[in-house]
């Protein structure tokens, strides 16, 4: 490739992808990538979604992109405050199509830990808890969560906690995409940059790879919408994803 | 019966003065929007100890209250500074420690066990929950669906907390709050509450609140005191009114001792004591 596709970029682009036409989607807290791809969608890609956040908007049409991604910024030109009860609500009674959902560890089945790092009583890191996760991952239609590190203790066998399971319907890394099948995640795509085999090295849990291939490169409409919601690379920066270590 | 509609206008100092150590604190806002934060730095000068607090996503605000050491307990579903600050330090590092006890929530079983208190019933179903830990580690119980409809629901207990604590954008003398924007989960914090304190940006006119009623989110005959301080949700948002100042996060996530009391020293409601002194 002449310019390569930064991690960055692949995160946002490959999460945008999962957003589907007519669908409702919603971006919650400590979303700020996420939040970037319902806003690269709307952008980029043709069809209409309706987008609602954590800060109450519906088709908010936010004068500024917020650093963070509950800024009531998000609920700039709404036409409704759908606050947090609300989309909690409509997430369990199966209003929900897409939810994005943060987490520190995913297992092969796209379960989810985003409690504690060692034993819960005595965590080695208390992190910041789930969220909506438990209540939204098994109620929501599809969810898909991203990692901004691919490693062997982000992508485990066993969750150090099951804070929510339900099952991810897609996982989106700095090297790869996965998207359910059969209850398993199965590797969809890879990173040109990366390939089958380092993803299998730098993921603990076995997984399928049989439809898998290189992700299709962004097209020039995912470029010019991220770098519009980005131009100074200030998202970027801030987020320092890395492909890869470099090695010591 | 209702709260007499008497002026209910005070200092947050004695707004503060009301909470008595080892209260339950219901926390209106999420992370850095919108949070009743003037009062909570108040509970800090006045060495409160052994708080409860009770909210969804809380951020800087258990932060702090953990820094200074004033929390026993926290009930949450998500806790963090967010921006690009990651974890809450102090936070984080109390649960380590062991110095504060976490009953770890999904937001939406939080807000369950709120509903169950402002419902008047003692618990409440929830929807979701299922393989996830949190439900053994809680004791969270499910039932059959009495009616034979559908499969078991988790039911949460009540939460009812001493206090909720909300920051409005305006507030009548009598006690009347609105707010701006979403009011994430102030509402039904509100109803749960035992009693209702409220801080805002401004005083308006009551007759401003006559003529759309359907703003209020909490009406006088709730609320037991009302603090009025103009930037009360620093260093946080309060929409529409003023964005996060990020400047003043970082400076107090500063690790040494005086980060804590420049942060402090540097807040609206401090200005305001020494104008009463």
């Amino acid at each position: 490739m002449s310019e390569s596709w930064s991690p960055f970029a692949y995160i946002v682009t490959n999460l945008a992808r999962f957003i589907r036409p007519h669908e409702v989607t919603f971006s919650g807290v400590n979303s700020s990538l996420p939040m970037l791809a319902c806003l690269l969608a709307r952008r980029a890609y043709d069809f209409d979604f309706t987008y609602i956040n954590v800060a109450g908007g519906v088709d908010p049409i936010p004068s500024s992109v917020p650093i963070s991604s509950s800024d009531p910024v998000l609920a700039e030109g709404s036409t409704a405050i759908f606050g947090n009860e609300d989309f909690y609500d409509l997430c369990t009674r199966g209003g929900m199509d897409l939810c994005f959902l943060g987490a520190a560890q995913v297992d092969g089945r796209g379960r989810t830990n985003v409690s504690a790092i060692g034993d819960w009583h005595h965590p080695k890191v208390r992190l910041p808890g789930g969220g909506g996760g438990a209540v939204m991952l098994p109620t929501a239609k599809r969810s898909v969560t991203w990692r901004t590190e691919h490693s062997r203790r982000t992508m485990v066998e066993t969750l150090d906690f099951v804070t929510a399971a339900g099952g991810m319907h897609g996982v989106v890394t700095p090297i790869a995409v996965f998207v359910k099948q059969n209850d398993r995640l199965a590797l969809a795509s890879w990173h040109p940059e990366s390939s089958l085999e380092e993803v299998r090295e730098r993921t603990a849990f076995d997984f399928e790879a049989g439809q898998a291939r290189p992700t299709e490169s962004p097209t020039q409409r995912e470029i010019e919408a991220l770098a519009a919601l980005d131009p100074e690379r200030r998202f970027e920066t801030d987020a320092a994803i890395v492909l890869r270590k470099e090695a010591v | 019966m209702g709260i007499a509609r008497t002026a209910k206008i005070e200092s947050v100092a004695k707004l503060a003065a009301r909470i008595p150590d080892g209260a339950s604190l219901a926390l209106g806002g999420s992370f850095l929007h919108r949070g009743p934060f003037a009062l909570v730095r108040e509970l800090i000068r006045q060495q409160r100890r052994d708080l409860e607090i009770i909210k969804q996503s809380p951020g800087y605000d258990i932060d702090i209250l953990c820094r200074a050491g004033a929390v026993r307990r926290a009930r949450t579903g998500i806790v963090a500074m967010e921006g690009n600050f990651g974890l809450a330090p102090w936070y984080r590092r109390a649960i380590e420690n062991g110095d504060v006890e976490l009953e770890e929530h999904a937001c939406a079983t939080l807000t369950a066990g709120l509903r169950a208190s402002a419902f008047g019933v003692p618990f409440m179903p929830c929807g979701g929950i299922h393989g996830s830990a949190l439900a053994e580690l809680n004791g969270w119980q499910k039932l059959p669906d009495p009616y034979g409809n559908a499969g078991e629901t988790y039911v949460i207990p009540k939460i009812r907390p001493d206090f909720a604590i909300v920051l409005a954008n305006e507030v009548t003398e009598q006690g009347d709050a609105r707010v701006f924007g979403t009011s994430h989960w102030d509402r039904i914090m509100t109803r749960a509450a035992d009693r209702v304190l409220v801080v805002a940006e401004r005083q308006v006119a009551t007759d401003t609140f006559r003529e759309r009623p359907e703003l209020t989110l909490v009406p006088h005959f709730m609320v037991e005191a009302a603090a009025v301080l103009p930037n009360a949700g620093w260093p946080g948002s309060c929409w529409p009114d003023y964005e996060v100042d990020y400047p003043a996060v970082e400076a107090y996530l500063g690790r040494d001792e005086a980060a804590l009391a420049d942060h402090l020293a540097a807040a609206p409601e401090a200005r305001e004591e020494i104008a009463h002194v």
